[in-house]
């Protein structure tokens, strides 16, 4: 029966064979509802093939099943082989109907071709009825994706017919009947144990609960395997060999072989005589070689567009054909002499790289053509080319080759901007305990100091010899000396504790000390005659300073002021004119800096607030500004508007010291967190280059003023570092910074180091402080030796049994010793590197804190009777980071340290720590 | 000659040709070309010299030879090593007396540091002019301290005579400088801003003597760091740091009267009560020249023609000035501030030697023709050079104090090319270093010669190299024949 099915379902595409099928229809008309399914059968198959071909691929699993699903419903009553979960077909009647209808459908169209699509019936009420006709959907019908509607109750939900018998209507407005639901029990024992094929679902158009089958199972899983649905279909049977090939023990012939089986053809032996012929006579040409066609095929056609190029007007959309230029002379083997090239062009064309020359040779000149050697390059150029087939880049990739030299800032060598200071050429000693400042003075012959011990010396620069001293502070220390500028008058400032004295040491003849005791003395009128200031409520007002006569013992030493204010004055400013000077007495809240009229005997605030602690305060050496430094920002006042003109900030920390270019627009700032920082004020507020060459704070910072572009700054670390800033009036080119000299030497006592630096007037020396006895040097004049810096043999060892193994020894590294406050606490910051054993480099870092106590005060101010400190007074944090596998556990610990100082006669303190791993 | 070629036989040999700018121990022209062994040294040679065939000398003169300017301190062989010549070149030797290494010889103590020094003999400045006798044994030195004393030694380190202090009619503050005019007139300088002209007396014993202030001339107007003095004309030339330069006179008569400003005015007076009991003649300068921008630091007297001095100053330059018309002639610069001059009358009758800030000392050639400034630089010393005095026998000798603590004697004709880095030029160094007695036990010399400087240095013929400095010691060398040797 299969075979024939199968033939039918060819045919049924042509429309001779509709024949066949009606015959068959028509004589099986009454016989049941069977062999309508099968007509139907017939066009549903044609459906799913057609559906198979169109959608094929392109649908993917869940469309193929709702497609499926779509089919299987028509086909659902009709189709023989899926009878089974059709069981209840007969019971409804809904169902039967339709199919019933579908057979009347087929006999009307049967018996007219010719006659309208529709018949008349009879309907329930003896009433005509007109019957359309079924829509014949052809092969290419679009609508064979369709859902045909069983039901008609469209897109509501089934629940509104839950109260009803029914679920809906079919098209001819008949109900259709709710299916037998199983009962609940039935539908609890199906939900227990799900049978083979359940989905789960309801089928929407039955209600029935849709269910798979074996077989479509099985055509699910080979549609998803990509295996042909139909079962048992082999793709690939084996070939049956029949009467060939294997010489069969049983032949079903007893014949012997033919004849013919071992004669030659005659006819073949005609064909192939016949092609020999054709061959001889040439009709038939043998094959072209293989690489020829081979070279034909990929040849490509090009077009020479200049292949018939005719002498045309100059004009911009013709390019006329490119020529290669006639050899010129200096392609001769023998050049004129003109074109030969220099020993200076030679060398340039040697020197430059082959890429980049503008000509490949370089002309020569030979006597005779026979002593034109051989082309030197010609294995070179075969080894490229070799190298270029081989490689085959049609680029060549140039190594990013970078000189590590080229990258540094060309500056200029150290030798070329001489004189800077290079040596120690001085030491001023004499100075009981520290010196905190010093001055050089305007005619660049004396030097003044002030230290610890409450003197002010001046000393003869050259020589180093004292001059003159006179005692100042009783118990305070002399914290700075400033010379008034101006040659005029010879008049130092002193400041000690509150006071500001002012002097006229004994070093100047008769007429300038006459001079220089007339300006001091000439503010005593004004002084007096001043109107004193009231107060709202009328009380004298209490003036900011007091200028009064220090005293007969003092004015014989050439003291001939003294100013009192209420706090510490720290700095003193000088106007370059003379007449000005300003104080800075940082501890002060609103008077901490005060501007002093030398002339008028009058002190001014000129600030009632200020936005921090005042540090230092300058004035411009041309403009009439006024900078103040505070802890983390220069301000620069106009005095004669009265109003802030720019807000610089350097970004430091804690600026200790500030110097302003002799040419007023430039600006070096020393801060304690050892930056030293150069400022355009032109440029920006923020600064416009930043040095941290220093290990330690910054003390002090100076410009040389007499002309030399140099500038100089003092470290706590005890070396001073002088730079060659040069300027330029262009305001198009920026300041030329180059260090040119670190000069050390100095002891660091205390962790004080350079104190103050100041600047010959005219020559290219400098003095500094040394904190300790000894007072600054004048340097001068040899090359650049920076020494790298470099800590004494310390260790770093694991205690045996810890289980990572480290012993290493320090390379370098610095500590940073802060005060508290309070000064009770110490701050420590060390940060070092360490070298092991294995190799490996090990970063140690720790912050900790040491408790100010009276030994370790002993032991760090280096007191004769320092013992050994106690460990626990030394608290630390550390942390390790290295590189090792071995040790990399140590940078993800948690570490502790406790320290002690130890102090060994005749040996250097030693800073012992204990370091623990902090476990839980 | 063949008899000594044939004493080193079997040595190599090399051609030498001997030379010789003194005329009395010239070799006749036939006996100076020489074969000579390669192993001999400076002794050798000189031996060689002074046998019979050679020079024929009643007693052998020590002598140092001299090839490309660099004295011959190795054997002839190892100098041909070193300098990559073969032993076929003939070697031109250039002989000179040998020097004698400056022996110390006494030191004379003081209370403070010595800023200045000078001697008076027989054969010095002082001692030479209007015929003054100075006889041999006679010698003296002076002295000036920071604590504004002068003082007078004879040569066995007694103190003859010592100034009055200020109330006495001395120095108020520092002498920085201080000079003999004639056997009896000494003139000083200080920081207190005068000239003081002194008359010395000595006694008949020559073990005691009297310093009176005979003039105090007034005028700068900042400390007076260096003076001049020309005895036939009775002038004082000064340098002061307030930038001019004086000149004066000894002669109380011929003395214009001083500024009364300058004079210790009314404050000064009181708070110090200097009033002087003695009351010295105050005068005022001839003349005051204030061509320099900087403090001056020395001035000198043209040894040749005392018309004409010259000025060293801070400001880089050196100053011809005419003193007849008291005009800047000729100004030279050089590149650094020069602290020190002198004058070498020996060569080409005009060579100044000044001593720079920048540890090295130029010499200059100040004739107006003269077209580079900078003749020869003497380098060697590692600080500041305070003083300079020329080789009283030599025309090429020279002595430095330096603020480094030592005194170099150099002699000019020990040159070489200079390197690129001390900027070219000829460069000489020193051929003697005379260290401070006191600091020579010492590993090393203190960092910038702290407690060793030198101050003052003075050169005479009869005393030797005497030198004063911050150890408070005045210092005597042997300084005969350092780079001449007597040629008796």
């Amino acid at each position: 029966m299969a075979p024939a099915t199968l033939d039918r379902k060819r045919k049924a595409v042509t429309r001779d064979a509709l024949e066949l099928s009606d015959v068959d229809s028509e004589a099986e008309f009454g016989d049941g509802l069977l062999e309508g399914i099968l007509s139907q059968d017939e066009d549903s198959e044609e459906d799913t093939g057609d559906e198979e071909d169109s959608e094929g691929e392109e649908i993917d699993d869940i469309e193929e099943l709702e497609a499926l699903d779509s089919d299987e419903i028509p086909s659902e009553n009709g189709d023989p082989e899926t009878k089974q979960p059709n069981g209840d077909l007969t019971k409804g009647n809904g169902s039967s109907l339709v199919s019933k209808s579908l057979t009347i459908r087929h006999q009307l169209l049967d018996e007219e071709d010719d006659t309208p699509n529709y018949t008349v019936v009879e309907d329930a009420n003896g009433g005509e009825r007109y019957v359309y006709d079924e829509i014949d959907p052809v092969y290419d019908s679009d609508d064979s994706d369709a859902i045909i509607p069983t039901n008609t109750i469209g897109d509501i939900p089934l629940s509104f017919y839950d109260a009803y018998p029914h679920i809906g209507y079919d098209i001819n407005g008949k109900r259709i009947m709710r299916p037998a639901k199983g009962e609940a029990l039935d539908a609890l024992l199906d939900s227990i144990d799900i049978p083979k094929g359940w989905t789960g679902l309801t089928d929407p158009a039955t209600g029935k609960p849709l269910n798979l089958s074996q077989e479509e199972l099985e055509i699910l899983r080979r549609i998803q395997t990509n295996e042909v649905p139909e079962e048992g279909y082999d793709p690939y049977p084996a070939t049956v060999e029949y009467f060939t090939g294997i010489e069969e023990t049983m032949p079903l012939s007893a014949a012997p072989e033919p004849k013919r089986r071992f004669l030659p053809s005659k006819h073949e032996a005609k064909r192939v005589m016949k092609i020999v012929r054709a061959i001889r006579e040439g009709r038939i040409l043998p094959y072209k070689p293989p690489q020829e066609r081979e070279e034909e095929e990929e040849e490509e056609k090009h077009y020479d567009i200049w292949q018939d190029e005719q002498p045309r007007p100059d004009h911009i959309m013709n390019i006329p054909a490119p020529k290669m230029p006639p050899p010129g002379y200096d392609l001769s083997y023998n050049p004129p002499p003109e074109y030969l090239p220099t020993k200076a062009e030679k060398q340039a064309w040697e020197s430059v790289d082959p890429e980049d020359r503008e000509k490949e040779y370089l002309p020569t000149a030979y006597d005779s053509l026979r002593k034109v050697p051989a082309y030197d390059k010609i294995i070179n150029e075969r080894f490229e080319r070799s190298l270029d087939l081989y490689l085959a880049p049609r680029v060549r990739k140039n190594r990013l080759n970078i000189d590590p030299a080229s990258l540094l800032p060309n500056l200029p060598r150290p030798e070329e901007l001489k004189p800077f200071p290079t040596v120690c050429s001085t030491l001023f000693r004499g100075h009981e305990g520290r010196v905190r400042s010093l001055a050089i003075d305007p005619s660049g012959s004396w030097l003044a100091s002030g230290g610890d011990d409450g003197t002010v010396r001046v000393w003869e620069l050259l020589t180093g010899r004292q001059i003159w001293s006179a005692k100042i502070g009783d118990e305070e220390a002399v914290n700075t000396v400033r010379w008034r500028p101006g040659r005029d008058a010879v008049i130092l400032s002193a400041a000690a504790g509150d006071d500001v004295y002012l002097l006229v040491p004994p070093i100047v003849d008769n007429e300038t000390d006459v001079a220089s005791r007339e300006i001091l003395d000439k503010g005593f009128g004004h002084a007096t005659n001043a109107v004193q200031e009231l107060t709202a409520n009328g009380a004298r007002k209490e003036p900011v300073a007091k200028w009064t006569r220090p005293g007969s013992r003092l004015e014989d030493e050439g003291v001939l002021i003294k100013i009192t204010l209420r706090t510490t004055v720290k700095v003193i400013t000088w106007h370059r004119r003379g007449d000005f000077f300003a104080t800075v007495a940082p501890t002060a809240q609103k008077s901490a800096v005060a501007i002093h009229t030398l002339s008028k005997h009058l002190t001014q605030i000129p600030f009632r607030r200020l936005p921090g602690i005042a540090q230092t305060v300058q004035f411009h050496p041309s403009r009439p500004l006024f900078f103040v430094a505070t802890q983390r920002t220069i301000r620069s006042y106009d005095l004669q508007k009265q109003l802030l003109v720019k807000i610089i900030q350097p970004g430091a920390r804690w600026i200790s010291s500030f110097d302003i270019h002799p040419g007023g627009d430039n600006l070096i700032v020393g801060s304690y967190d050892r930056r030293l920082l150069w400022h355009d004020l032109d440029l920006s507020t923020r600064p416009y280059k930043t040095m941290r060459f220093h290990s330690k704070a910054i003390r002090a910072v100076k410009y040389h003023k007499g002309g030399f572009p140099l500038f100089a700054d003092a470290s706590d670390d005890g070396s001073l570092q002088i730079f060659h800033g040069k300027v330029v009036s262009d305001l198009m080119e920026n300041a030329t910074i180059v260090p040119v000299k670190v000069l050390k030497g100095h002891k660091v006592k205390n962790a004080l180091g350079v104190m103050d630096i100041d600047w010959h007037p005219r020559e290219p020396w400098c003095v500094v402080l040394d904190p300790a006895v000894s007072i600054g040097s004048v340097s001068n004049g040899a090359p650049l030796t920076i020494a790298p810096f470099s800590v004494p043999n310390g260790f770093l060892r694991s205690e045996p049994g810890y289980p990572l193994q480290v012993d290493a020894v320090f390379t370098h590294g610095f500590d940073f010793i802060r005060q508290d406050p309070s000064g009770k606490h110490l701050r420590l910051d060390v940060s070092s590197v360490l070298k092991d054993k294995s190799g490996a480099t090990i970063t140690f870092k720790y912050t900790g804190v040491v408790a100010f106590t009276p030994e370790i005060g002993a032991v760090l101010g280096g007191a004769p009777d320092a013992k050994t400190t106690e460990f626990g007074q030394v608290a630390t944090h550390v942390t390790f980071e290295t590189g090792s596998d071995e040790l990399r556990a140590m940078g993800e610990k948690i570490y502790v340290g406790t320290g002690r100082f130890v102090v060994e006669a005749g040996k250097p303190t030693v800073v012992e720590y204990k370091i623990s791993e902090v476990v839980a | 000659m063949d008899e000594i070629t044939v004493q080193s036989t079997g040595q190599g040999q090399v051609q030498v040709y001997f030379t010789t700018t003194s005329p009395d121990i010239e070799l006749p022209e036939e006996k100076r070309q020489l074969r000579v062994p390669t192993s001999v040294r400076r002794y050798g040679l000189s031996q060689i010299l002074n046998s019979e065939s050679m020079l024929d000398t009643s007693a052998p003169i020590p002598f140092d030879f001299l090839i490309n300017g660099t004295f011959l301190r190795t054997t002839l062989d190892e100098y041909l090593i070193a300098q990559g010549l073969s032993a076929e070149t003939t070697l031109t030797l250039q002989y000179v007396r040998s020097l004698i290494p400056p022996l110390y010889e006494a030191s004379f103590e003081h209370d403070d540091w010595v800023s200045c020094v000078d001697v008076l003999s027989a054969s010095s400045i002082a001692g030479t002019w209007n015929g003054n006798e100075v006889s041999a044994g006679q010698e003296r030195v002076l002295s000036g301290s920071y604590d504004g004393l002068l003082r007078i030694w004879n040569k066995s380190g007694q103190t003859i005579a010592t100034s009055t202090s200020a109330s006495g009619g001395g120095h108020t503050s520092s002498i920085k400088s201080a000079k003999f005019v004639s056997p009896t007139q000494i003139a000083s300088s200080g920081l207190d801003r005068t000239i003081r002209v002194w008359k010395y007396a000595e006694a008949a014993d020559g073990f005691s003597g009297e310093l009176r202030p005979s003039l105090e001339l007034y005028g700068h107007k900042g400390s007076i760091d260096s003076i001049d003095v020309h005895g036939p004309s009775h002038r004082v030339l000064s340098a002061s740091s307030d930038g001019t330069v004086g000149l004066w006179t000894t002669q109380k008569s011929l003395a214009p009267a001083a500024s009364s400003s300058l004079i210790m005015s009314a404050p000064i007076a009181k708070r110090r009560k200097l009033t002087t009991q003695t009351s010295t003649p105050q005068r005022g300068p001839l003349s005051l020249i204030s061509s320099h921008t900087a403090p001056v630091t020395a001035a000198i007297f043209n040894p040749l023609d005392s018309t004409v001095a010259y000025s060293a100053s801070q400001d880089h330059t050196i100053r011809t000035i005419d003193l007849t018309t008291s005009a800047v002639v000729d100004t030279r610069t050089t590149s650094h501030p020069l602290l020190s001059l002198t004058a070498l009358p020996g060569i080409s009758t005009q060579l100044l030697a000044a001593g720079t800030s920048a540890r090295h000392i130029t010499l200059l050639d100040p004739r107006i023709s003269a077209l580079s400034t900078q003749i020869l630089t003497l380098r060697g010393h590692t600080n500041k050079i305070v003083s300079l005095s020329p080789d009283p026998e030599s025309n090429y000798g020279l002595v430095s104090g330096s603020h480094d603590g030592t005194c170099r004697v150099w002699d000019l004709r020990s040159t070489r090319q200079g390197t690129k880095d001390e900027g070219g030029g000829l460069v000489g160094e020193a051929v003697y270093v005379v260290e401070r007695e006191t600091e020579k036990g010492g590993s090393r010399r203190p960092v910038a010669g702290e407690g060793i400087k030198v101050f003052g240095v003075a050169w005479d013929k009869e005393v030797g190299i005497v030198s004063g400095g911050e150890d408070k010691r005045v210092q005597i060398n042997m300084g005969r024949g350092v780079t001449r040797a007597d040629s008796s």
